[in-house]
């Protein structure tokens, strides 16, 4: 057989194996469930790209009907930042199988790059961006139907582009997260981007004050910049096309060509030391001699049993050795630094959101810390792959293993509602009291709410998880479900009370209406803990079966 | 007869659906019993040490560790019994020292005495030489020793192993090996199951044999030679067993199960 047909039997195999799983997935009632989920899933996530695909479609049609096209960097730039942002903001959703495990078949090479960029389509954030790019190539064709076969091949690059630094961005996050010398680089250069930022926003605060002409000055040179970066050169190549300026507009497509080309090279890189067994552990040079350790006695929680403090403490343990985990959670202060990179006057009109109403920064960065933690609450044993019958075969109650774990979440909760709290004070001044008092009530009632779901989750629809990854994962759909709806409802409900708050403009009607609301969430979360034995114990087949399989 | 059991099963049974995976068994595991569990490839072995252990609940029937009935009082029977199932139950991102300073207080031991023992036990299963070594980094031998340790920190009155010995160089079978007989010295009854029958012979003095779903045979290699003996058709020409020649215990297991080999069947695309 040719190398040829040998790959593309490979890569029939593999597309079959897919489908047999997934036909193989719908005997069980849970498979069933799970394909119900995804359907639900997928249609929210359409019927927001929906919007998207049609607000593209209509103003690319507008700009280059009315030869303003000069102006679709405005399109392609917010895609490109939500093709790459989406997926580590919101790794809950990303639903990337590790095709890792691909390597033990007589797979080429090259085939294993096509199958992790093959993958890398599946992700939301890919399909979305790609419907976005369809609809700017409708709106581009309408609008001009001779120019459909150059966007065509524009937008196609661009999204090419975009998958490519997806993953590179994915494979290079993971190397340098893996390894304790390489995290600590890390995040130094972390601390460094932050600080960065604190210049850029009194640098931008700086230029409203100055003249005009120079001001225009600092736009041109942004244009200019932006216009050799990925979506400037594609928006670029389409634009020179329509008006006539063929040369420019291919030099654009041929500089993205060589963009692609490029970061398709630093994929390689990475991909290519998997490809050969790369070995990334933190056992990659033993010690020549045997270190003389001390007794390592566990850690003590004055309040909680030994087994409480026992899970809590190899929870943390496991999170602190978890690089792409640990990204996720400080992802709300990384949120607020962005925010805040924008200009602060109440008055500009460019002005971020948050800057105008400064007062929401805190409850928002609550959410958001809320939203991120639910990657990992919805999913508790996960991470435990096998460990878990270690729970089961061991004399504590499933309630005391709950605790441990929830005291780990409350934990990262508080200390990322502590970081918020400061970070929000150093940028717009310290959040108002009542503004405080009502966001922690709204946390009491949405925490217990969102702990209570988690643990059942947990149990009744658990996905192994490697904690060492980023962005391989395979996530539960039901899970996912679940999660999205108890999050639109906790937001609803807090944005409702919020709002009665302001019609009566007394925010402490809304910590009242919280309070009531926890009044209501953390017995609900008791009663949960309280069956939780029960429940594990019904459904510990399940479980096991799922995270104890190779 | 002898004192009460250590372990005993009523007409135990588990169902996948159609499938009868253990079907009616009746063990009897006494006290300082070394005990051997056999059985083909789909038996039932892992099916029933699941059971005896809690990781799986029986469709029907009745599951007595030292006494106590598993399904009323599974917290107390667990504080008495180590586990080491079929996946080794670890969790990959801890130390060896820091997973079994877990299972210790898993186990109620007090954070100290948890920790001295972990690291005695690291130090007599050798594996205290790279500690900061994730348990994710260790071979898979290492694996096998560290989830034994963990499985005996606490003590336990009854050790439930599930294939122990596989994927153990012979080195580290002679620690765990040395290590089993020891506990068996102090009194504490151990249930094994194993594909390797020749150490199965060695520890076990006595062995339980289980086939497609049902125990087939049940007691000390004395008995099961003596039962094989008196069930050999006269005049069957094979050897050992009517001449009163020692059968081991792999001849007594395919007489058992009577299994054949293919031997006749070739696969000629295989160079």
């Amino acid at each position: 057989m040719t190398s040829a047909l040998h790959r593309r039997a490979q890569l029939t195999a593999i597309a079959e194996l897919r489908w047999r799983m997934f036909l193989n997935g719908l005997r069980t009632k849970r498979g069933k469930l799970e394909l119900l989920s995804r359907v639900i899933v997928t249609a929210v996530f359409t019927i927001g790209g929906l919007g998207a695909f049609v607000a593209a479609t209509g103003f690319a049609w507008y700009l280059v009907s009315q030869d303003k096209a000069e102006y679709l960097p405005l399109l392609l730039w917010p895609i490109f930042f939500f093709w790459q942002v989406f997926p580590v903001m919101a790794t809950a959703f990303t639903n990337n199988p590790d095709s890792g495990d691909l390597l033990r078949f007589p797979l080429t090479y090259s085939s294993y790059f096509l199958i992790r960029l093959a993958y890398g389509l599946f992700d939301p954030a890919s399909a979305l961006g790609c419907l976005g790019l369809f609809g700017i190539l409708l709106g581009t064709s309408f609008a001009r139907p001779a120019l459909l076969p150059w966007a065509l091949l524009v937008l196609l690059t661009f999204a090419l582009f975009n998958l490519v630094l997806q993953q590179t961005i994915f494979a290079w996050l993971e190397r340098w997260l893996a390894q304790r010398r390489t995290r600590e680089i890390m995040g130094v250069l972390f601390i460094l981007f932050m600080l960065s930022f604190q210049l850029i926003g009194p640098m931008i605060e700086r230029g409203g004050k100055i003249p005009h002409p120079q001001l225009s000055r600092a736009t041109q040179i942004v244009t200019q910049l932006q216009a050799v970066l990925p979506a400037g050169l594609a928006a670029n190549a389409i634009a020179k096309t329509t008006h006539a300026q063929f040369l420019s507009g291919a030099l654009s497509l041929f500089f993205l060509a060589v963009l692609t080309t490029a970061t398709g090279v630093l994929l390689n890189l990475r991909l290519r030391a998997q490809f050969r067994g790369e070995n990334l552990s933190e056992a990659g040079a033993p010690p020549a001699v045997a270190q003389a350790q001390g007794l390592q006695v566990g850690w003590n929680l004055s309040w909680f049993s030994q087994p409480v403090a026992a899970v809590f403490e190899k929870e943390v343990r496991y999170l602190a050795r978890s690089g792409p985990m640990l990204l996720t959670l400080i992802m709300p202060v990384f949120m607020l630094l962005v925010f805040r990179l924008g200009p602060s006057n109440p008055m500009r009109p460019g002005s971020n959101f948050l800057s105008r109403t400064p007062e929401l920064a805190f409850p928002i960065a609550a959410a958001y810390s809320m939203l991120v933690l639910t990657n990992l609450l919805y999913n508790s044993f996960g991470g435990d792959a096998a460990g878990v019958q270690f729970f089961f075969a061991s004399p504590v109650t499933f309630r005391q293993i709950m605790v441990g774990k929830n005291l780990t979440h409350a934990s990262i909760l508080l200390a990322n509602i502590v970081l918020a709290w400061l970070a929000i004070a150093y940028f717009w001044g310290p959040p108002a009291i009542a503004v405080s008092i009502a966001t922690l009530a709204a946390l009491l009632f949405a925490a217990p709410l969102n702990f209570a779901a988690g643990n059942l989750l947990s149990i009744y629809s658990p996905k192994k998880r490697d904690f060492s990854t980023f962005g391989r994962q395979n996530v539960s759909q039901t899970t996912v479900l679940a999660s999205l709806g108890i999050q639109i409802v906790i937001v609803g409900v807090g944005a409702a009370a919020f709002l009665v708050a302001r019609l009566y403009n007394n925010l402490w009607i809304a910590t009242l209406l919280f309070l009531v609301l926890a009044g209501i969430s953390i017995p609900l979360y008791v009663f949960v803990l309280g069956r939780i034995d029960g429940i594990a114990i019904a459904r510990r087949e399940t479980l096991l079966a799922e995270l104890c399989r190779a | 007869m002898d004192a009460a059991p250590t372990i005993s099963t009523e007409g135990l049974s588990r169902r996948f659906g159609e499938l009868v995976a253990v079907d009616g068994v009746n063990l009897r595991v006494a006290p300082g019993q070394f005990f051997g569990f056999l059985g083909p490839n789909g038996a039932g072995k892992s099916t029933t040490i699941k059971m005896l252990t809690g990781l799986l609940a029986p469709s029907s029937g009745r599951i007595e560790i030292l006494g106590l009935d598993l399904s009323t009082d599974p917290v107390n029977v667990k504080r008495q019994i180590g586990v080491v199932p079929e996946g080794m139950a670890l969790f990959g991102r801890l130390t060896g020292a820091e997973f079994l300073s877990f299972a210790g207080r898993m186990y109620g031991l007090d954070r100290t005495t948890a920790a001295k023992r972990a690291a005695e036990l690291l130090d007599f299963m050798q594996l205290a030489d790279q500690p900061k070594k994730l348990v994710t980094d260790y071979s898979h031998g290492m694996q096998k020793k560290l989830a034994l340790a963990a499985a005996v920190i606490h003590g336990p009155k009854v050790l439930f192993l599930d294939e122990p010995f596989e994927g153990v160089d012979a080195i580290a079978a002679g620690t765990l090996k040395s290590m089993l007989q020891g506990m068996i010295a102090r009194g504490a009854t151990i249930f094994l199951t194993s594909h390797v029958l020749e150490i199965v012979e060695r520890l076990c003095s006595h062995v339980a044999i289980i086939h497609q779903g049902r125990l087939v045979a049940q007691g000390s290699l004395e008995e099961l030679r003596a039962g094989v003996a008196a069930d050999a058709p006269a005049g069957s020409g094979d050897g050992a067993a009517a001449s009163g020649e020692k059968l081991t215990l792999e001849q007594l297991f395919l007489r058992i199960v009577g299994g054949t080999r293919r031997t006749e069947q070739e696969l000629s695309w295989l160079e």
